[in-house]
């Protein structure tokens, strides 16, 4: 269904590709969208956790420019794991709310990286507050509410970063 | 993904023109009532999360789709996204038809108000509000 990609993803140094599909018989909506990224940083920091992935043409819309529906999907999965991990939460977080503003289109070849601040995490709640930016310039501003399950939850999916791509 | 025609409601129209990141994620239909456009689609496997539900994010992306469309059918202008807000509510199920539709409830000559609902056969699935700019007239996408 996927056009091949015409471009190849070059995840700048220190990116680990996410395996979404990890132990699962058929691809999920985190997978069939492209590739995503993660790079983790020290603890604290700005890139604690960050998210990225290259604009390939089946990312677009009719305009040629990335599509809103992808920034949103990045940018939910960049409040739900980013927060999490800021949070310290190793279980899926079910959204509750996402405000999103579309500061800025992205086109094909961009590298666009999310990441997450974590505004206030309660017994049940999670609320971050999310960026997407291509190199300095900001694209998407989102705010979240997730849920956070009671108990131990669902496990944080079956996905796991593939070290072999690690580039040195 | 092959799509049994029945499954389908009748009066929907499979939309052929989505390219990109729609075709990629269709295929999406769209049915005109009493002058409302509704949109819909039936999730597959490619659409899950890894709870086995439909992913937030493609139903994000659907009721923005079907938000826009409202105001073209409305105001017949085309409009770009500038705000979303997005209530979920319940979850969509693969295998489910699932649909959307938006009203114009506001606009002036550069932005329009926009309610937006997702929703499966017996329950509401998404709650949206949006904030859309108003393309020029004589701009070609």
């Amino acid at each position: 269904m996927l056009e091949a990609p015409l471009i190849e993803d070059c995840a700048p140094a220190g990116f680990l590709k996410i395996d979404f599909a990890h132990g699962r018989p058929e691809p999920t909506f985190n997978s069939h969208i492209g590739n995503l990224y993660v790079k983790r940083g020290d603890k604290g920091t700005r890139d604690e956790f960050v998210m990225g992935f290259r604009v390939h043409q089946h990312m677009c819309n009719p305009a040629g420019g990335l599509h809103g529906g992808m920034m949103m999907t990045v940018a939910d999965l960049v409040g739900a794991m980013g927060g999490g991990t800021l949070a310290g939460l190793r279980k899926f977080l079910p959204t509750v709310n996402m405000t999103f503003d579309f500061v800025a289109p992205a086109k094909v070849g961009d590298w666009v990286e999310g990441r997450a601040e974590l505004v206030r995490a309660t017994r049940s709640l999670l609320f971050t507050n999310i960026y997407l930016t291509v190199g300095e310039d900001k694209i998407l501003r989102a705010s979240s509410i997730c849920k956070i399950p009671s108990g131990d939850g669902l496990a944080f999916g079956k996905a796991k970063l593939v070290r072999e791509d690690a580039k040195p | 993904m092959s799509i049994s025609p029945a499954r389908v409601p009748d009066g929907f129209r499979r939309l052929t023109e989505a390219s990109g990141f729609a075709a990629a994620n269709g295929p999406w239909f769209e049915k005109i009532e009493d002058g409302r456009a509704i949109r819909g689609f039936l999730p597959g496997p490619q659409h899950a999360n890894a709870l086995g539900i439909v992913h937030g994010g493609m139903l994000a992306a659907f009721l923005d789709s079907a938000m826009g469309t409202a105001v073209w059918h409305t105001l017949k202008r085309r409009a770009v996204t500038l705000r979303l807000s997005i209530d979920y509510l319940g979850p969509g199920r693969i295998g489910d038809w699932l649909q959307a539709e938006g009203e114009v409830v506001g606009h002036d000559e550069h932005v329009v108000q926009v309610r937006g609902r997702l929703y499966g056969r017996r329950h509401d699935v998404l709650a949206g509000l949006g904030v859309f700019s108003l393309l020029s007239r004589h701009r070609q996408l």
